[in-house]
Formats: structure tokens, sequence, C-alpha cells
């Protein structure tokens, strides 16, 4: 799944000069936790990133708090409180890459940069409903866990297996690697979830969910 | 309210409702649905005498109308022409030719007696011809719109709760305890301020189908209305009626239905093969009296059921539907199960599977499931979180004020 895929992409952007009383505004209005900060460099169009402000900045402001900015006051423009060395993401990145990098500089979100141009911004709650899609159980489905050997074939031989008795494979996820074996999470379209875990553990298979009946 | 005794008498004006056709059909030998199962219980209820004072019924005949007040045209038009031996290229669109719904000559017409059994024990309370009904063939509560599922063609639950509302402009309670998430009449009615919908179920993190989440509380004017109890695999009876107690009356109670429709799937038990709940006959038969307090309480008594799930055929189906048809009537079950019913079957079953001759097995018969503690912590705490996410909404919207200010 790429960034392009999760932004959003209407974004709402202020210039440099803008007070940050009005920031704070639409802040609450529009319930915006991240506003990226455009220069004009084309003249009478907002195209040149150079900084980016978080709520956590905007709030910060005249507050007693020792991390407040000092002599800054609402009447200020943005500029006095922004980030300027801004971590940007493209279009085709990889989500993965992107939540590592919003992870390991503790930061909420990251404009989206196609050559030069903004073209959104994707934050940590676009992460989480990455996760929630991934997850998640698009079809009624039955959980199916399953552990497999880390070779090439592995998965796909499981996979032939499932389709053999006729049922749907609607998600696969990792859910733990070991040295030398993987185990998977598969929902599967069928009710009969014992019936097909019996039935692969008669092939060999190690099904880790469900468990075989404990009673005859 | 004494949820767990039976009530003083047999209640009277019982309609059991029968089609021996709705038990005579045959799919592949493997698939996990047994049809016999409902043989099995109207002989056991016959043997014990507990059909002698109901009023048994035929369903009214099937037809394509009723169907259309829940399912898309093109849907019960596709499965009409594949149930007549049509080309199968737009089967898997519906969900239909997979494992769990095979397609089979004449599955239309057997479908709509099924929901047309369900719909009459509607119409037979919904009019006063009787008090309750029971319509063991219903309970198919997976199908959708457009598409079946879980061995759900037409969903006759939802066909009789479209009845209720529009014909007899009834509220309708749903209350689901099959082990699976009754998630095709849930989505049906998920933004209807005239149907509630309540299920308890194996939590769908494991289980077919998948949903049945406590977040999925209804939308627009059905906000609140759709209430769900996800349970851990290995839930044992106490842990179960306690996650009920918590949650089902109060609901219940807030939503002043006039009717109440229960989905009695009997895979809740320890012994079926498809779920992972751990309920004795005891635990479910408790249940089943609980609602049927439930609807004394707040209907008038006014009920109507169905069966639903049950993938042990022999041993577990035909003694949960017996309690559920004793609670429902106010008799008992005989504890020891009549001889010549064993005896009716002994060369019919397949071999190597015994009936029973017990009516009950309760806790004491088993071994404690490991983790019962942590089990019952988890479902308590979903149980409260129901309760407490839905005391907000209902506050919100006006819903049972009088309960939540008690």
């Amino acid at each position: 799944m790429l960034v392009n895929e999760i932004m959003t992409r209407k974004v709402v952007a202020i210039g440099p000069d803008t007070p940050i009383r009005d920031v704070q505004l639409l802040m609450e209005q529009r319930n915006i936790r991240h506003f990226p900060i455009l220069e004009e460099r084309s003249k009478g169009a907002l195209d040149s990133l150079v900084g980016i402000v978080s709520d956590r900045d905007l709030r910060l402001v005249g507050a007693d708090h020792p991390r407040a900015p000092a002599n800054v006051t609402a009447a200020d423009p943005v500029k006095r409180v922004m980030v300027t060395n801004v971590l940007v993401a493209h279009p085709d990145d990889p989500i993965e890459e992107t939540a590592k990098v919003l992870r390991d500089n503790k930061i909420g979100a990251m404009p989206v940069m196609d050559d030069g141009r903004l073209v959104g911004i994707v934050t940590g709650i676009d992460m989480l409903d990455a996760l929630i899609f991934m997850s998640g159980v698009r079809e009624a489905s039955s959980r199916l866990e399953v552990e497999l050997a880390d070779r090439p074939g592995a998965l796909a031989g499981l996979l032939d297996r499932v389709a053999s008795r006729n049922v749907n494979v609607s998600s696969v996820m990792t859910s733990r690697a070991d040295e030398g074996s993987v185990a998977f999470v598969l929902r599967v379209g069928t009710f009969d979830g014992h019936g097909l875990a019996d039935h692969l553990r008669g092939l060999g298979y190690n099904v880790l969910w469900p468990p075989e009946a404990s009673e005859a | 309210m004494s949820a767990a005794t039976p009530r003083s008498g047999p209640t009277r004006r019982v309609v059991f409702v029968h089609d021996p056709r709705m038990a005579q059909f045959e799919l592949h030998a493997d698939h996990p649905f047994k049809p016999i199962r409902m043989e099995l219980t109207r002989s056991l209820l016959v043997h014990a005498g507990l059909l002698e004072q109901a009023e048994v019924i035929a369903p009214r005949p099937p037809n394509d109308d009723d169907l259309l007040t829940v399912h898309a045209p093109d849907y019960v038009e596709a499965v009409r022409e594949l149930s007549a031996g049509g080309p199968q290229t737009d089967a898997a669109r519906y969900g239909l030719g997979t494992a769990d719904n095979p397609i089979f000559p004449g599955m239309h017409g057997l479908v709509s007696l099924i929901c047309a059994g369900t719909v009459t024990a509607m119409d037979s309370v919904a009019t006063g011809a009787a008090l309750r009904a029971v319509n063991l063939g219903g309970g198919l509560h997976h199908a959708m719109r457009a598409r079946a599922s879980g061995f759900c063609l037409y969903n006759d639950l939802a066909l009789a709760i479209r009845r209720a509302v529009d014909v007899h402009g009834l509220r309708v309670a749903y209350v689901d305890l099959d082990a699976h998430h009754g998630d095709g009449v849930q989505w049906l009615f998920y933004d209807d301020p005239n149907v509630m919908t309540i299920s308890l179920h194996e939590s769908g993190h494991y289980l077919f189908p998948g949903t049945g989440h406590t977040y999925e509380t209804g939308k627009g004017a059905g906000r609140g209305l759709s209430v769900n109890v996800p349970l851990e695999p290995y839930t044992e009876d106490a842990s179960y009626l306690a996650a009920f107690d918590a949650v089902v009356p109060a609901a219940l109670r807030a939503f002043a239905p006039d009717v109440i429709l229960l989905q009695a799937g009997a895979d809740p038990h320890r012994y079926d093969p498809l779920a992972d709940l751990s309920l004795t006959l005891t635990g479910m038969r408790d249940s089943y009296r609980r609602v049927v307090a439930l609807a004394d309480e707040l209907t008038g008594g006014r009920l109507v059921a169905t069966g639903g799930g049950g993938y042990d055929p022999y041993r577990t189906v035909p003694r949960a539907w017996a309690q559920l048809w004793a609670a429902v009537t106010g008799r008992e079950v005989p504890s020891s199960l009549p001889d010549a019913w064993l005896e009716e079957w002994r060369d019919l079953l397949p071999s190597g599977s015994e009936l029973p001759r017990l009516a009950l097995d309760g806790q004491g018969d088993f071994p404690p499931r490991p983790k019962r503690e942590q089990i019952t912590r988890r479902n308590g705490v979903v149980a409260q979180r129901v309760v407490e996410a839905l005391t907000a909404v209902w506050q919100d919207t006006g819903l049972g004020g009088a309960v939540t200010s008690r």
C-alpha cells in the first residue's frame, strides 16, 4: 500500500505571515492538527513548502509552560513557531516506510510532495486506518492461523490446498516469524473453519487456529 | 423476576410450524448442515408428549413478494435460475457455488418454504392467533440482501421482521443466541428505528463471519439499536449467562419491543464441531428461559423463535431445541428421554452415532476449561463496555430514559 492511497488530498495550507490566532481558530473550526506552511514562489500561488506547524506548537503559544515559545503572542505570524526542517513523504512511498519515519522522529504528520509540489498530507491516523483495513474483515470469513516453513512455495502450497476445497481467501497477514518458520493469519470464506483446519492437519500442516476438537 | 425457574404452568396457544419438506432435502454428504436434526427434534417432542397441546400448522404458501421485501430482485432471479439448473456464470457474485453454499436443485423453493414458515410464525403471534410460535427450520441469519452466506440463502428472520414492522406495525427486538454473529439481520436493519438486534456470539476475531464487535451499535435512526456481545472461545455457562444478564435485559427494557424474535442456534454447546463456545444444555436452557421471561415482562409474552446453527445433530440439537420448545411452552423436558424416541431412530442413524438418554448435561459433567478465570474476566469487561457505550447512546437519543435513570 502506498502513501498515495491513504493520504488526505485536500490540504489546508497557510502562508508564513498568517497570524497565529487565525491558525488557532482554523485548527479548532476545521478540526485539523497539522498545517503545512507555503510561500509564494511563482506569482499568486502558495507553492513552496517552508515549514509545518502542529496543534501542539499552536497551543503552547502564551501558555504557562516550560516549553512555551518565549516572547511570542497569538498576534505574531505563524512563522515564529513553525518547524522549518520538514520531513516529507512522496506519493509512491510504501506506507510502512512512512510509518517508520513518523515513529522514529516522533512526529504526527508529513506533507506529501511530488516534484516540488504539495499534493497531500499523511498522518498517524491514516496509518491506523490502513491497519484497520489490512487486518479487518471485509467478507464473512473465519480465522485460520497456520505455521509454515520459511521457504519458497510454502504459502503458495497452502493457498492451493484451500482453493481446492472451493474456499476463498480474502486476507493474509503475518502474525509472527521465527527462525525458519512464519505464521500466517488467513481470513477464509467458510463457516466450517474447523473442517478446513482438520483437512489441513490431515495433510501435515501445523494449524494454530482453530484448535482440534477436544471432545469426540 | 426469576429467569431461571420455569413458569407456573403450560402456556396456551403456542404454534409449532411444520412441513415435512423443510427437513427432507439432501446436500452433499460432507456438508455440516444436517437436515435430519429437525426430524430428530420433532420426533423427540412427539414421544415426550410436548407437542400434544401445540397447534401444528403449515407454512403459508411461499411467494416471491415476501422475498423481495428484503432481497434484491436480481438475486432472487439468479437463485431461481440456478435452482432450476441454469448456468452458473453469475453464481460467485452472489456467494453461491462455494463450499458453504452449494447450488442444489430446488433450493429456491425449499428456502422460500422455510422463510414462509417464519413469516407464518410471526403472523400467528402478531395477529394474536397465538401467544408464541416456533419454526425450527428457520434461523438463516447470515443471508444478505443480494448474497448467500454461511448456508443461508434467504433471510427468513429479516422477512419476518419486515412483515412485523410493515404489515403489523410492531417494534421488533431480535435476540440471536447462535454461536455465530447474526450479521445478515444486523446489517439489514442497521439504521432501522423499529428494530433492535442483539447478538451473543463467539468473537469474530476467531469465528465466522468475523463481525459483531462491540462498536457495531447501529447508525442513523438505528443508532444504539445494534447490540453485540462477542465472547471468548471456550466461554462456559456461568460467564455466558452473566454476560447475558449484564446486557440483554437492559437493552430490551430500554427498547420496549412489541414482540421478540429469538434465533436459537444450537451451536454454543461444547460438542458443536464448528464453534468454540463451551456451553452445556443447562446453560442453553437457562438462556432460553431468560428470553421467555423477558417476553413475559415486556411484550405480554409475545415471542417467535426459530432454530439456526447446530452441527452436532444427534447429541445436541434435538435436546437443545426440546429445551427451547419447553421454555416457550412453559413445560419441562423429562429428565430421561423417552425410550420410544431412542427406539425409533436406533437403526436410522449413521454408524458410530448414538442418541443421548438424558435431557440435560451440565457444567459438572465436563472438566473445567483451562483459563476459565481469564475468559470470565475478559467477557465481563466486554459486557460492561457494551452496556456503558450503549447507555451513553441511549441517553443521547432519548431511548430508555426510564431504565437509565433507575
